[in-house]
């Protein structure tokens, strides 16, 4: 591994990342959050200085290595300028008056999607805050780096390790094979939609500012609302049915979504194999939720909020529509379940992945068959065709580290005073960055009064779960670090 | 005619045999030694390759009506066709032996060759089993005139509804007939008076919902469920069959092969089938498998000993019908006399296939049954045939009329249904009638 090259590479990275303080600034100014507006202005000064001299420390040697980038190297630049970036997005929260591991905390929460809080009181923020809240969650649904592989030139070629290291699921189906207008053309779908949505909701009865912060956080399938009970503060039953149908897409792969609008295949999309898993867990879900809280509320309404809070859940949004820490233990049951399920490969939600469950139990059903016919041919397809022993040993590997996380982060959340229920769903939440669990942490409770230690291994374990946990596991060897060196030149003189 | 056939191979010889009396025909082969095989036959032999200019103009190829292309190799089979085209102008017929010359896209590319049609024996083979295999207890099944018009064979035995009466008080399903019977070596259309016995072979005809009922009667306890098949082979027959078998419905598939890799790439292609890696001539293995559970076995080797092996150890693990592919079309009645039920082979079927396609005119080859000894005949009956009743035609012992075609559906007519000039017929009747069938629709009928 060049270090010189990761450097270069999350310099260049986080340098671009500094420029995305503009944005809320120019809110905090048009609100007269002149105090706010400043913090934004220091920590896009702070940001686009170090990323700078990151990049620059790299040196000429790394900038013409960015091309040869290794597959390690891509993992390594990855992970780490995920981790950099979460510390610059938490200046403008420390700047607000949030301690440390809260601010990173809050951060990460959103740029990875998660949707978890630690805000005990809402009022004491400005717009901007919220606005910038919102806003990572956006940045981070589709990916920081597949933006900035759009965006940066440099990137065309070396972009195509760190764009897959990026991305979620096992599967690396492209649009175009170029990976530099791929990832352009899935912003765009991305982009495209939010505008649209920010307009349903505006049309529902939102506020343009709530309807962007809603857009923004709907599409990342995040979850952070500027209203301290999430959707159910605003009480509109049009704009929770928009949040539905956005939620539902933003659960889904958006290369199939692009292959649908821009290429008009729509037999292929109806035939996707994972998209039927999608809809068929969705209408399963809802209609046992619907079962459990028959007669606590009108069928109308059980239906939308079952189906909303079934959405929110499975594709790791994390908004309520009501506050579901109040239902029955089986509701919630039904909840936790779909924390391990999570939403679509390539989409913006996070967890496990249903493509991740097909492949599993179908191996799962085809080991069962080998019992039978030992001397059976059994591969395991998806979509007519074969998928590589590779790949299913990669799904397997992923259940096993990933359950293997939950197990330990929850047992030290819990080891340091907090109850089970809390815990467990707690970590959940984060690692599939869901966002609220139940008990203390509900959706409309906040993460705020966990252990200091416990708020530090749920910020890891969002880092984990947005970047699927091999990428993170595999450079946390070191094995990975024991053959750096600062750049290829090393070679010669040492 | 005048008939070029480029191969003196099986086909080449079947092709040559078979058109010799009534047609001029010219075999092409670059191998000296085959010239004995046609020796005895009047036809004539050119010692040279099919793919050379002169050698076909020596074949007298500007003449020329049909030119049949069907050596051992695909590329000189389409190379003989395209040069052909350019120096004449005769139909030409080529046959291949893989599938990549017969994709929907690729077909068009061999047109252009100037071919006019590619035929693929396997291809052809495996739709015969795949009728065969979804008849359940038929030994033979064929449709024809775009499925309106089903065959079926069936092997009687005692405790079979059709041995109970004479033909006439037999009450078959209406749009059904019994158009041979198969009785010690001889094959007769039957007569009302004609008493069935068990052992006897007969070839039933008629319109698909009645041929349903057929099935009920001559099988009344016939498992209706989903049948089991298992297909030993996993070459290109065998990987069709499967893909024909997965279409058609309620039918379990199995498939052994022995190769792994080939064996991984069937498992790719197919869906529903579930493909073994093991030898299907292993009785052990075939034990373990419950292989004698099937209710078809359909052994598709391209080997006819092992073949043969397959089957014979598939009959001793009490499978009830097995179906089988023969290489060499000499050794059909041998197969069939040891036991197996079905026995195909894919040049007979390309052979039907090519003399259909030049006997062409006014009536055409639809089947050869029983290994040549029956047809089955379209013919469009001539404008100067005087209408009259099918009682009028007389009942000969060689020929039935099996069906009129009008309107995209058949009739299955009774002595007193009228045949019309320009009708569409199916003709049943042995070898030795056909010409003389021919003749008669032709003409006035007298």
């Amino acid at each position: 591994m060049r270090i010189s090259l990761v450097a270069h590479v999350c310099g260049l990275i986080i340098r671009v990342f500094g420029l995305m303080f503009l944005v809320p600034l120019l809110v905090a100014l048009g609100y007269g959050e002149y105090r706010d507006a400043l913090g934004f202005l220091a920590a896009a000064v702070v940001t686009v200085t170090i990323g700078q001299s990151m990049r620059l420390a790299g040196g000429t040697d790394a900038e013409q290595a960015i091309e040869g980038m290794r597959r390690v190297e891509g993992l390594a630049v990855v992970s780490l300028s995920w981790l950099f970036i979460a510390w610059f997005a938490a200046i403008p929260y420390l700047w607000a008056g949030l301690g440390p591991i809260d601010a990173m905390f809050e951060s990460m929460s959103g740029l990875t999607t998660t949707g978890a809080t630690v805000f005990r009181d809402f009022s004491q923020f400005g717009r901007g805050i919220f606005f910038w809240r919102s806003m990572t969650q956006w940045l981070g649904g589709m990916g920081v780096i597949a933006l900035f592989v759009a965006v940066l030139p440099r990137l065309a070629i070396g972009g195509r390790e760190i764009f897959f290291a990026e991305a979620s699921g096992p599967d690396d189906e492209k649009v175009s094979p170029q990976i530099r207008r791929t990832a352009a053309l899935l912003w765009r779908v991305y982009a495209g939609l939010t505008v649209l949505q920010t307009g349903a909701l505006w049309l529902a009865g939102f506020s343009l500012f709530d309807a962007v912060c809603h857009a923004f956080t709907t599409l990342a399938a995040a979850g952070f609302s500027p209203h301290p009970q999430s959707i159910a503060g605003y009480n509109n039953p049009a704009a929770e049915w928009v949040i539905i149908v956005f939620m539902f897409l933003a659960g889904a792969n958006f290369a199939l979504q692009y292959r649908a609008l821009a290429q008009r295949r729509f037999n292929v999309v109806l035939r996707d194999e994972e998209l039927r898993a999608y809809a068929g867990v969705i209408l399963l879900a809802t209609v046992a939720l619907m079962a459990i809280l028959a007669g606590t509320m009108p069928a109308g309404d059980n239906l939308r909020t079952s189906l909303f809070q079934v959405l929110s859940i499975l594709t790791t949004t994390g908004y309520a529509s009501v506050d579901f820490q109040l239902w029955n233990e089986q509701a919630k049951a039904v909840l936790l379940g779909l924390m391990f399920i999570g939403g679509c490969a390539g989409s913006a939600g996070g967890g496990p992945k249903v493509v991740r469950h097909v492949l599993l139990a179908k191996f799962t059903m085809h080991e069962l068959r080998r019992t039978l016919h030992p001397r059976a041919i059994l591969p395991v397809k998806l979509g007519g065709r074969v998928v590589q022993a590779s790949v299913l040993q990669g799904v397997i590997v992923f259940f096993l580290f990933y359950l293997l996380t939950f197990a330990v982060c929850s047992i030290i959340v819990i080891l340091l005073g907090a109850d089970i229920l809390t815990g467990i769903s707690a970590t959940a939440a984060t690692l599939g960055n869901v966002g609220p669990g139940f008990g203390s942490v509900g959706p409309m409770g906040h993460f705020a009064d966990l252990h200091p230690i416990s708020r530090i291994v749920l910020t890891l374990a969002m880092w984990i779960g947005r970047l699927e946990v091999l990428t993170v596991l595999v450079i946390l060897r070191p094995e990975a670090w024991r053959s750096g060196r600062w750049s290829s030149a090393d070679r010669a003189t040492g | 005619m005048h008939i070029v056939i480029v191969g003196g191979g099986e086909v080449g010889s079947a092709l040559a045999r078979a058109l010799a009396a009534d047609h001029e025909v010219f075999v092409i082969d670059h191998e000296p030694t085959v010239a004995d095989r046609f020796a005895s036959l009047d036809v004539g032999f050119i010692h040279g390759s099919g793919t050379s200019e002169e050698v076909l103009a020596r074949a007298n190829i500007t003449d020329a009506d049909f030119l049949v292309a069907c050596t051992g190799l695909d590329e000189v089979n389409i190379v003989a066709c395209a040069i052909a085209n350019r120096i004449a102008s005769p139909e030409t017929i080529c046959l291949v032996s893989r599938a990549d010359f017969l994709g929907t896209s690729t077909h068009a590319g061999l047109e252009q060759f100037g071919i006019n049609r590619v035929l693929w024996p396997e291809a052809q083979l495996a739709v015969d089993i795949e009728q065969v295999v979804t008849a359940p207890g038929a030994i033979d099944a064929e449709v024809f005139a775009g499925g309106v018009v089903r065959l079926l064979e069936y092997k009687l035995d005692a405790s079979s509804a059709l041995v109970a009466a004479t033909v006439g008080a037999l009450h078959l399903p209406r749009g059904s007939l019994i158009v041979a019977v198969k009785r010690g070596g001889k094959l007769f259309v039957p007569r009302g008076a004609t008493q069935l016995a068990a052992g006897d072979k007969v070839i039933l005809m008629g319109t698909p919902e009645a041929m349903r009922e057929v099935e009920k009667l001559v099988r009344p306890g016939a498992n209706r469920g989903r049948q089991r098949v298992t297909i030993i082979g996993g070459g290109d027959v065998g990987l069709q069959v499967a893909e024909r078998l997965e279409h058609a419905g309620n039918v379990d598939v199995r498939i052994v092969e022995r190769g792994e890799e080939r064996g991984a790439l069937l498992a790719a292609r197919l869906t529903r089938t579930l493909v073994l890696n093991g030898d299907g001539t292993d009785l052990e293995f075939l034990e373990s498998e419950d292989v004698g559970q099937s209710d078809v076995l359909v052994c598709v080797i391209d080997n006819d000993e092992r073949n043969l092996l397959a089957s014979l150890l598939g009959r001793q693990l009490g499978v009830q019908k097995i179906v089988t592919r023969v290489s060499r079309p000499a050794n059909l009645r041998l197969f069939e006399r040891v036991g197996i039920d079905v026995a195909l082979s894919a040049r007979g079927a390309a052979v039907a296939a090519i003399l259909h396609q030049i006997s062409g005119g006014t009536s055409s080859l639809l089947a050869v049954l029983e290994h040549g000894e029956a047809r089955v005949l379209e013919i469009t009956v001539s404008p100067a045939f005087v209408p009259r009743q099918l009682k009028g035609i007389g009942t000969p012992e060689d020929a039935i009329v099996a069906a009129i075609l009008r309107d995209d559906h058949a009739i299955v007519p009774r002595g007193d249904d009228r045949i019309e000039p320009g009708d569409r017929i199916l003709v049943f009747c042995t070898r030795a009638a056909a010409t003389r069938v021919q003749a008669y629709f032709s003409g006035t009928g007298h």
